[in-house]
């Protein structure tokens, strides 16, 4: 099975060549859907080949080139690679189906479509890499097709400016991932990942702890932790719809696996106070993730804001999972090791399936501005029943995937008290608060994120003239599917899972996840459990009910249907209805202290009667990051920068002195 | 009357004895001066107690099961009230309370039709200015039927020998 | 504090109408009732200039009465004198618009 997988994703990689290739000649036609048919069918691949090396179960390496070479390459079939791997198939299938009606063949989509192809590639290498060469490689790579991915409309305002910011922390993040690696790999004497994580338990703690927080805050740059997060909200709206849509559904994810990478496999069994850091990132992110995300009027940004809340959701079960292993609860920790994951593949369907439809209600209204959206169920009806599909696996309710993942976790959390010790089983305990706290404040966002641009009455021309013909629907609409087979299928998920975990922390809890009945219990008999499969399909049944009950009830006779009981009014302007603002503002009130908004109000003119004519009313929420953190630092470097430019002199003259001191200097320091 | 009109008027019946003991109101008030609304006020004190004959305020016209109008049907507030009448589901009863609502008091011009049934088809009128709670109550119970009409076989000329 | 001892001291204070006739309607104004007999034509004109409600207009030989524009104000009552005596009816509510049209036949009539 495992060659299967190795066939499958050579194939994979292949097909994103030729797609990249074909994508050069994307200005023609036959280029263009081309390239998006081999990107399509590459994801297939991939999706296959994750499959099967996650149901294969163990882990398997491959060197080509001389493996003492620094130049070798050394693939490796993970596990725990391996489900990353699938996803990034499912959404280069999804993406793949979009791009021929999002994008048009032109001198944009002729670089456009290879570079992205490209970037599918990298992340490819970076889940197969062996070693640690290959995977810097592979993850710079990445970084930078990703850079250019968001440059797609270069030439529009802020876009550059966007694309700088993330290639910026995207780079920071790098330094610290390379010295991780690096001092990793210079105290076991190895590159070889493998060997690495067999023999990084000889390393001192110290060392141990120094290279987990390096890669704990590299990779947190990469996944949007908080507060490394600043570049996604910037990032998102600036990228074309299927970039926003791969950012957020896969290279967020990168992040994620090389935390997991680290703290997994690696350096396994760590101490406590790394799981704990772990968590206290996540659960802040997905605190002010959210927060962040209630106030944003941007399609975009308000998703991009969702992506850091799912993240810090997904990093809070991961170190919760490493709190468990370091007090020997391995079956809790191998269970929010499973929740996780799953999560994180949910997190990456739903928010692939929002982002490509945010993608297609820009394209038909011209705008992302949620108070300028309105009624678009009446005019893009097909993308609403699919944009509704991923707004409730989103906002976890029952019975999508997103309740299941989120289920898992909370569960997981809710059993701290099995950890021996008070303290860590209240701070797990908090951590469950805080996500309870997300939950919540996402159910509001979403319901706002959904309600706004899609029910109700069209706010500008734009909403009210979209037509859904000639939009993508395939693409997204697979990824509905997808939703509601996670949600379903979940004991199936479960069970690859659950040998992914087993190959990674070494405990089988297969017996301990799914009982009979297709019912999923949280590694503890007696504490609780439901079946997804069951749930989803009772839904459904109940829903059936009242239908029934119309059927058989309803009056024989002439029924007379009138308007909907509006109060009397003439009639019902688009103004009457509830603002994206206005909605949001009982959190604004709320958490007043920590949005710290700055007000602006504009009127025509001061008369009380009521004639002073439009008012503006205008207010920005204090991006407390960006002020209080990296403006400060920016600053910082600038004034090194000013500090030290009067030796960039440009007098050939001082140049040369400097040769000299240099040379006088090393001189002196050779003979030691 | 004929056939036709004898069933119709006995189906009404026969419906409005639906909502004998049982009967959700709406109020609705086309520009009155807004007394009537105050003696209407008054059938939920302790005092008359509307709820003891099992009628009761409901603001929703979707709930309601009789229109009580006052006011001589502004046009400004017509479409509201066609809007509330046709927010009713039949079977429904309307009643027009005070001189007002009548037509006695504003004869028709561009800012007022002066009588509710110039607008809407009422049911049952009661007259007053304003109409005492207990005035009310005798119409709301004739509208359901739980009392029978006085007006008609009242004689407001007496003769000498009729009186005492 | 307690004031439900109130409403207890009280008692019931609730009409019993319509089971029962209720005493306080005796003070209610009415629409005023016509001595037909004592009506004269001279009377009934000044009876019908008197009314400020316009529910009081001569018609042929009768004096119509129009219940429906009655404010119960009492001022044919002043003018008319013994002609013109409260009738007591406040339960004047009806189905038909023109049974609220009272023709008062003037000087005795059948």
């Amino acid at each position: 099975m495992i060659t299967a997988a190795a066939i499958a994703l050579a194939v994979a990689a292949a097909l994103w060549l030729v797609a990249a290739a074909a994508g050069l000649l994307a200005a023609r036609g036959i280029g263009f859907r081309t390239a998006a048919l081999a990107s399509s069918l590459g994801g297939a691949g991939a999706l296959v080949g994750g499959a099967l090396a996650a149901i294969h179960g163990t882990s398997a390496a491959r060197t080509i080139g001389s493996a003492n070479l620094v130049g070798a390459v050394t693939l490796r079939l993970d596990p725990l690679a391996s489900v990353f791997i699938a996803l990034l198939g499912l959404i280069a299938i999804a993406i793949g189906l979009y791009v021929p009606r999002y994008h048009h063949p032109s001198r944009g989509s002729a670089w456009y479509l290879p570079v992205y192809n490209l970037a599918l590639l990298a992340s490819l290498g970076v889940l197969v890499a062996g070693n640690a060469t290959f995977f810097l490689v592979a993850w710079e790579s990445m970084a930078v097709f990703s850079y250019l991915v968001v440059l797609r409309h270069h030439r529009r305002e802020g876009v550059a400016r966007a694309a700088f910011l993330f290639l910026a922390l995207s780079e920071a993040g790098f330094v610290l991932i390379v010295a991780a690696f690096a001092i990793l790999a210079t105290h076991t004497g190895t590159l070889d990942l493998g060997l690495m994580a067999a023999r990084s338990h000889t390393l001192s703690s110290g060392w141990r702890a120094g290279i987990f927080v390096l890669a704990l805050l590299g990779f947190g740059f990469k996944a949007g932790l908080v507060p490394f997060h600043v570049w996604l909200p910037e990032a998102h709206p600036a990228a074309p719809a299927d970039g926003s849509a791969f950012l957020s559904g896969l290279v967020i994810a990168l992040g994620v696996f090389g935390i997991a990478l680290f703290a997994f496999e690696l350096e396994p069994g760590g101490p406590a106070w790394w799981g704990l850091l772990t968590m206290a990132l996540g659960a802040l992110s997905a605190v002010v993730g959210v927060l962040y995300a209630l106030m944003e009027n941007d399609l975009k940004r308000f998703l991009a804001y969702s992506s850091i809340e799912n993240i810090g959701i997904i990093l809070t079960a991961l170190g919760a999972a490493m709190v468990f292993g370091a007090y020997r609860q391995p079956a809790l920790a191998t269970f929010l090791l499973i929740a996780g994951l799953y999560q994180l593949v949910n997190h990456g369907v739903y928010k692939t399936l929002l982002f490509l439809e945010t993608g297609v209600v820009e394209h038909t209204t011209g705008t992302r501005d949620m108070n300028a959206l309105g009624g678009l169920v009446h005019r893009l009806p097909s993308s609403t029943v699919i944009t509704l599909i991923g707004t409730l696996g989103i906002a976890a309710l029952p019975p999508l995937n997103g309740f299941v993942s989120e289920w898992l976790i909370f569960q997981g959390l809710f059993q701290g008290f099995r950890i021996g010790h008070d303290l860590i089983g209240i701070l797990i305990v908090i951590a469950g608060a805080s996500l309870a706290l997300t939950a919540g404040l996402a159910i509001m966002a979403f319901a706002r994120g959904f309600g706004i641009p899609f029910l109700g009455m069209p706010r500008s021309r734009g909403a009210a003239n979209a037509s859904e013909r000639g939009q993508p629907l395939a693409g997204p609409g697979l990824l509905a599917a997808a939703c509601v087979a996670l949600a379903v299928g979940a004991p199936l998920v479960l069970t690859v899972l659950d040998r992914v975990a087993r190959a990674t922390t070494g405990t089988d809890i297969k017996a301990r996840l799914l009982v009979p009945n297709l019912t999923v219990i949280p590694a503890h008999t007696g504490f609780s459990g439901f079946s997804p499969t069951y749930l989803a399909v009772f839904l459904v049944c109940i829903a059936v009910v009242p239908v029934l009950i119309y059927l058989s009830g309803r009056p024989r006779g002439a029924t007379r249907t009138v308007p909907v009981w509006d109060g009397g009014i003439l009639s019902f302007t688009p103004r009457m209805q509830y603002t994206a603002t206005a909605y949001a503002n009982p959190i604004r009130v709320t958490f007043d202290e920590f949005y710290r908004p700055e007000f602006h109000v504009e009127r025509a003119s001061d008369d009380p009667a009521g004639r002073s004519g439009p008012v503006h009313y205008r207010f920005r929420v204090m991006p407390i990051f960006q002020r209080f953190l990296y403006a400060p630092l920016v600053r910082a470097v600038e004034w090194c920068a000013d500090f030290v430019r009067p030796i960039q002199s440009g007098d050939v003259n001082l140049y040369l002195l400097y040769i000299l001191i240099c040379v006088i200097i090393a001189y002196l320091i050779y003979p030691y | 009357m004929n056939e036709e009109q004898r069933l119709s008027t006995q189906l009404q019946e026969r419906a409005f004895a639906l909502f004998r003991r049982s009967l959700h109101i709406r109020t609705f008030d086309s520009g009155s001066c807004a007394v009537c609304e105050s003696e209407i006020r008054l059938l939920s004190s302790p005092y008359y107690d509307l709820h003891r004959l099992g009628f009761f305020f409901t603001p929703a016209p979707r709930h309601a099961d009789l229109l009580l109008v006052s006011g001589p049907a502004v046009r400004a507030a017509e479409p509201a009230l066609r809007k509330t009448l046709e927010a009713m589901p039949e079977p429904r009863i309307v009643v027009a309370v005070g001189a007002c609502a009548l037509g006695t008091v504003f004869t028709e011009d561009e800012l007022v039709h002066g009588s509710v049934d110039s607008v809407i088809p009422v049911d049952v009128y009661v007259p007053g200015c304003p109409p005492s709670p207990l005035a009310l109550l005798h119409g709301l119970l004739v509208a359901v039927g739980r009392l029978e009409e006085k007006v008609q076989i009242l004689r407001f000329d007496l003769r000498e020998e009729l009186t005492g | 504090m307690f004031w439900f001892l109130r409403g207890i001291r009280r008692g019931v204070v609730t009409t019993r109408y319509p089971a029962r006739p209720e005493p306080s309607a005796a003070q209610l104004p009415t629409p005023p009732a016509f001595r037909s007999d004592r009506l004269t034509v001279e009377l009934a004109e000044r009876l019908a200039e008197a009314c400020p409600a316009g529910a009081l207009r001569r018609d042929g030989p009768d004096l119509v009465l129009d219940l429906a524009g009655c404010t119960c104000c009492g001022r044919c009552s002043e003018v008319g004198g013994e002609a013109v005596v409260v009738s007591g009816e406040f339960e004047l509510a009806t189905r038909d618009r023109g049974a609220l049209v009272k023709r008062i036949p003037v000087g005795g009539g059948r």
